[in-house]
């Protein structure tokens, strides 16, 4: 697996820019994640999440525009790349498997 | 973009985020930050901000962490991780020597560093004065006819007077007297405190800070008096701030001082100590004989502004007594000379005239052992690296073939030395956090560990710095030097017989600071038990001194009587003082035949019949003092006296002193009645008037705890309003050595810190050395070596230079120590058996150190050791 594996916040990060497609920035992603997973995400986790999801080659970012309320700074937005995609389906097929693996009687409680 | 004026979160954070943040993430995040400042103080401002923080604070991490560049373009920074990442997965890989070296380097620095404190400590005494460099004290040289030359701080008021108005170079003279007890009563409480009389201009010079009262104006009236911080909450209370000043103080039931200030309770940054001041004008009226040229009183100081007037002030002072005292049948050959205060601490023992030292040579001997075991830790981690660099020839030849200099491997070994040394300073600052309370109750002070203070940083960077370069050193020298073809081809590099030799030669150097140490310690431990356990000419055991409070003295009869009544009491004699400690002397004593022109300081003690059977002392001619004989004007004299005024046969010589004739009975052997720095004086013992006496000493049984609470009940129903106040001769005089004895226990812990890391080192060599020779001994086991034989081979080595080491030591130890006894009047005489048993102890421990280890693999079965290959 090395470098192309996937971890758990990184995993749910790297969904999150996708469900927001066009407009994936750093405030974006974060309250999307805090809105749908009710859990607090400190912007310094965040942020090294992206940038290695990004060296990683999961994600790309292009500058968008400066509003009044960044200060004048540009935002970033981020896309998941074609590889990001593989990835994330890797996940979901490991998973998957895992699941039809699972007997029918496990689960019986 | 006129939103960007409410945007205003925290600067100090921002400042921050931006100068660690990477450059190509920096606009984005703090774009972000913005944005959700922004949020955030819709809702509550202060959150928003203190959130801001937080967040900043988080991003504080790799990945968001800018890449440090030193050499930006080059790639030194990338070979300077990989140095480092290498030296820590070495240090890890081989954790037995790592924890050897670390723990060596660990108590050597914690040991230097404690020392340093202490040292540090030391030079600061007396250097609070803000006028220090310009404080000048006086000392009076009395010549004795012997040659000898007494020094003494106490000077004739005249000196003072004279000085402050004719002396246009000095700017200020203050006198100070003695140290006093005296009884302070204060709304009908009485208390016993110790303080000096002090001329106004005494606080102007010194900078002791007042709490309450101005410098100026508080000493200037003889009804003036100043108490410390300690003494006002005594006797005031919680109120002391506003009641203290303005009330009246009975002094010894005599006199009525008002207080005028309260100052801070001195420390022992000041060997100047005192809990109260009076005037000094009130000692000067009460006691006219201060007024004398020929009397010494006060301790006197001169303030000189001008440092280039010095030379001429003391030339100028230097004859001032001899000159005013012309004629005067009874005036001395004396000088005057000045001492820069601030040295006084350090540099307090006159020899002759001049300063010889003094405290002085403690802080030296300290900083040397110091500096010697950092030296001695050192040498550990260049040994034990050097020993092991084979193990490092692969990488050292890899590092060569793709390109290395060999400056750059030079690099890496200093680096790797000051990666571990930071490592080994970062746990002795922990370990001396630890150990400082305790190492503070054995030196007696409260040294701290003061990281607000930027010298400390300074200390600790030095340490590193130093220590990484000393033991890095040697290693970056040597390993660079290795020939690529064979540390490629890998297999154990002979080193060069020079490596080798220099070695052994650290090996031996290690050792013999260690011999040097410990001899020294033997030879400080037998002179303080000496000093301790010497016949002092008197039985200083069971014997108590009681000092006579208030009018105690004129009840004397009544209170022997009370005291002998008790069982446990066997003797009891007054006397003027503790005859162990004494220092009252006369220079108008005559003689029969005694030269009119030489002049003699003669100690005179002032006590009753009792005194020589209470004090066990020894009559060598003539008699004692006997209660039926009226011996009022008869005196004893010790030996020292009797040579000194030349009579064969002193029986029945007249003598007179202070004005009373009299003539001599008998002569006592001499006691020591000054520490054994110095000779013993000629003395005087008189009983003519022993209500003059200021203590009894009283000879007691075994039982000396039973002994003491029977004395103190009886001291109490006669004289109860003043407290029980009283000494063991025996614990006095011990105390009296206190430094000395300090400087024992240090001497002993340091040198054994010093054996135990040289024993590290030595544990480190042998094992290493016993790990290459495997296959040899495995060999010479199945040819049918002993175990005892193959201990024999590979210890016998280190024993060898353990031998030279001793052999070293032996010169150094001798001169450096007999330069210590020098300084005694009285010592013990050098041992060789103290040598010889430094030698061995260090022997003993170096042989059992490599044995140990080398037995691991004398034992080993040969099989094991043979079958790799």
């Amino acid at each position: 697996m090395g470098k192309s594996s996937l971890g758990e916040f990184e995993e749910v990060v790297l969904l999150t820019v996708a469900v927001l497609y066009e407009n994936a920035y750093g405030i974006s992603i974060k309250e999307d994640i805090e809105k749908r997973l009710a859990r607090k995400v400190s912007v310094g986790a965040m942020r090294t999440a992206l940038s290695r999801l990004e060296k990683k080659g999961f994600l790309r970012s292009e500058f968008g525009d400066a509003t009044p309320e960044r200060g004048g700074k540009r935002k970033r937005f981020y896309k998941v790349t074609p590889h990001g995609k593989k990835a994330l389906e890797q996940v979901m097929e490991t998973r998957k498997k895992l699941w039809e693996a699972i007997p029918s009687v496990a689960f019986d409680f | 973009m006129s939103g960007q004026t409410q945007i205003s979160p925290p600067k100090l954070p921002l400042r921050f985020l931006r100068w660690f943040c990477s450059p190509e993430l920096l606009e984005d995040v703090e774009g972000d930050l913005n944005e959700l400042f922004l949020l955030r103080s819709s809702t509550n401002k202060s959150k928003a901000k203190w959130l801001f923080t937080r967040d900043v604070f988080m991003l504080f991490r790799p990945g968001i962490i800018r890449q440090i560049n030193l050499f930006k373009g080059q790639n030194n920074n990338v070979m300077l991780s990989n140095y480092l990442k290498i030296a820590f997965r070495n240090a890890l890989r081989y954790k037995g020597y790592t924890s050897l070296n670390l723990l060596g380097l660990v108590v050597g620095i914690a040991s230097c560093m404690l020392i340093l404190l202490w040292v540090n400590d030391e030079l600061k005494v007396n250097k609070f004065h803000e006028k220090g460099d310009q404080i000048y004290q006086v000392f009076r040289n009395m010549k004795q006819s012997g040659g000898m030359v007494n020094t003494t701080a106490s000077i004739p008021k005249p000196v003072g007077d004279l000085v402050a108005e004719e002396y246009s170079e000095v700017s200020q003279v203050a006198q100070l007297s003695w140290l006093m007890n005296m009884d302070l009563k204060i709304e009908n409480e009485a208390i016993e405190e110790e303080g000096r009389f002090a001329s106004p201009e005494f606080l102007q010079m010194f900078s002791f800070p007042l709490v309450i009262g101005d410098k100026e104006g508080a000493l200037s009236q003889p009804n003036h008096i100043l108490i410390s911080r300690s003494v006002a909450e005594k006797y005031f209370g919680e109120d002391w701030r506003t009641e203290a000043v303005g009330s009246t103080v009975k002094v010894e039931e005599q006199f009525d001082v008002q207080v005028t200030g309260v100052f801070e309770d001195t420390d022992e940054k000041s060997t100047l100590d005192f809990d109260w001041l009076i005037a000094a004008q009130a000692f000067y009226a009460a006691n006219d004989w201060v007024e004398d040229w020929g009397n010494g009183a006060f301790e006197t100081y001169l303030l000189i502004p001008d440092e280039t007037k010095v030379q001429a002030v003391s030339g100028k002072i230097l004859m001032e007594i001899k000159d005013h005292t012309k004629g005067n049948p009874n005036s001395g050959d004396e000088e005057l000379i000045i001492q820069k205060f601030s040295d006084t601490y350090l540099y307090s023992k006159f020899e002759n005239g001049v300063v010889a030292g003094g405290r002085n040579d403690y802080v030296r001997i300290m900083s040397v052992v110091a500096v010697f075991i950092l030296l001695v830790a050192s040498i550990n981690f260049m040994n034990l690296t050097t020993a092991r660099s084979s193990r490092r020839s692969k990488e050292i030849g890899l590092r060569k073939v793709m390109g290395a200099a060999k400056k750059s491997i030079r690099v890496q070994f200093f680096l790797e030395a000051i990666m571990l040394t930071t490592v080994a300073v970062a746990i002795s600052v922990i370990v001396v956090i630890l150990v400082l309370p305790l190492f503070n109750t054995i030196v007696d002070k409260s040294l701290i560990l003061d990281f607000s203070q930027s010298t400390t940083w300074y200390f600790i960077l030095g340490l590193i710095f130093v220590v990484g370069t000393l033991s890095g050193a040697y290693p970056a020298l040597l390993l660079p030097t290795f020939n690529v073809i064979q540390s490629i081809k890998g297999g154990i590099i002979k080193q060069s017989s020079f490596a080798v030799f220099f070695r052994k030669g650290l090996v031996v150097f290690q050792f013999a600071i260690s011999t040097l140490l410990i001899i020294g310690t033997s030879v400080i431990y037998q002179q303080i038990d000496y000093v301790l356990n010497k016949d002092l000419g008197m039985n200083k055991d069971n014997l108590l001194a009681v000092s006579l409070e208030g009018d105690l003295a004129s009840r004397l009869e009544t209170y022997k009587s009370e005291l002998l009544r008790l069982p446990q009491v066997t003797r009891v004699s007054a006397a003027s003082g503790n005859p162990l400690n004494y220092g009252r002397s006369t220079s108008s004593a005559n003689w029969e035949g005694k030269n009119p022109d030489e002049g003699y300081e003669v100690n005179v003690i002032l006590t009753d019949e009792d005194f020589v059977p209470a004090t066990g002392m020894e009559v060598l001619q003539g008699r004692g003092f006997d209660s039926q004989l009226k011996d009022s004007t008869n005196f004893l004299i010790n030996e020292v006296a009797a040579e000194l005024m030349g009579f064969d046969d002193p029986i029945g010589k007249k003598l007179s002193f202070w004005g009373i004739d009299g003539q001599i009975v008998g002569v006592v052997k001499n006691f020591h009645m000054r520490d054994l720095y110095e000779p013993i004086a000629p003395l005087i013992i008189t009983c003519i008037d022993p209500s003059a006496s200021s203590l009894v000493l009283i000879r007691t049984d075994e039982n000396t705890t039973d002994a003491l609470a029977a004395i103190q009940k009886v001291t109490e129903q006669v004289n109860p309003e003043h407290d029980f106040d009283y000494q063991f001769i025996d614990h006095a005089y011990a105390e009296s050595y206190a430094n000395e004895r300090t400087m024992k226990t240090l001497a002993n812990i340091f040198a054994m810190v010093s054996i135990v890391i040289s024993s590290l080192g030595l544990l480190g060599l042998a094992s290493y050395s016993a790990e290459q020779r495997s296959k040899e001994i495995g060999v010479r086991k199945v040819h049918g070596a002993s175990i005892a034989q193959v201990l024999m081979l590979l210890s016998k080595d280190y024993g060898k230079l353990i031998l030279i080491a001793f052999l070293l030591a032996i010169p150094f130890g001798y001169y450096f120590t007999q330069d210590w006894l020098n300084q005694f009047e009285f010592r013990t005489a050098l041992n060789p058996a103290v040598f010889a048993l430094s030698g061995l102890i260090v022997l003993a421990i170096g042989v059992i150190t490599v044995a140990a280890k080398s037995y691991q693999a004398a034992s080993v079965n040969p099989v094991k050791s043979l079958k790799e290959q």
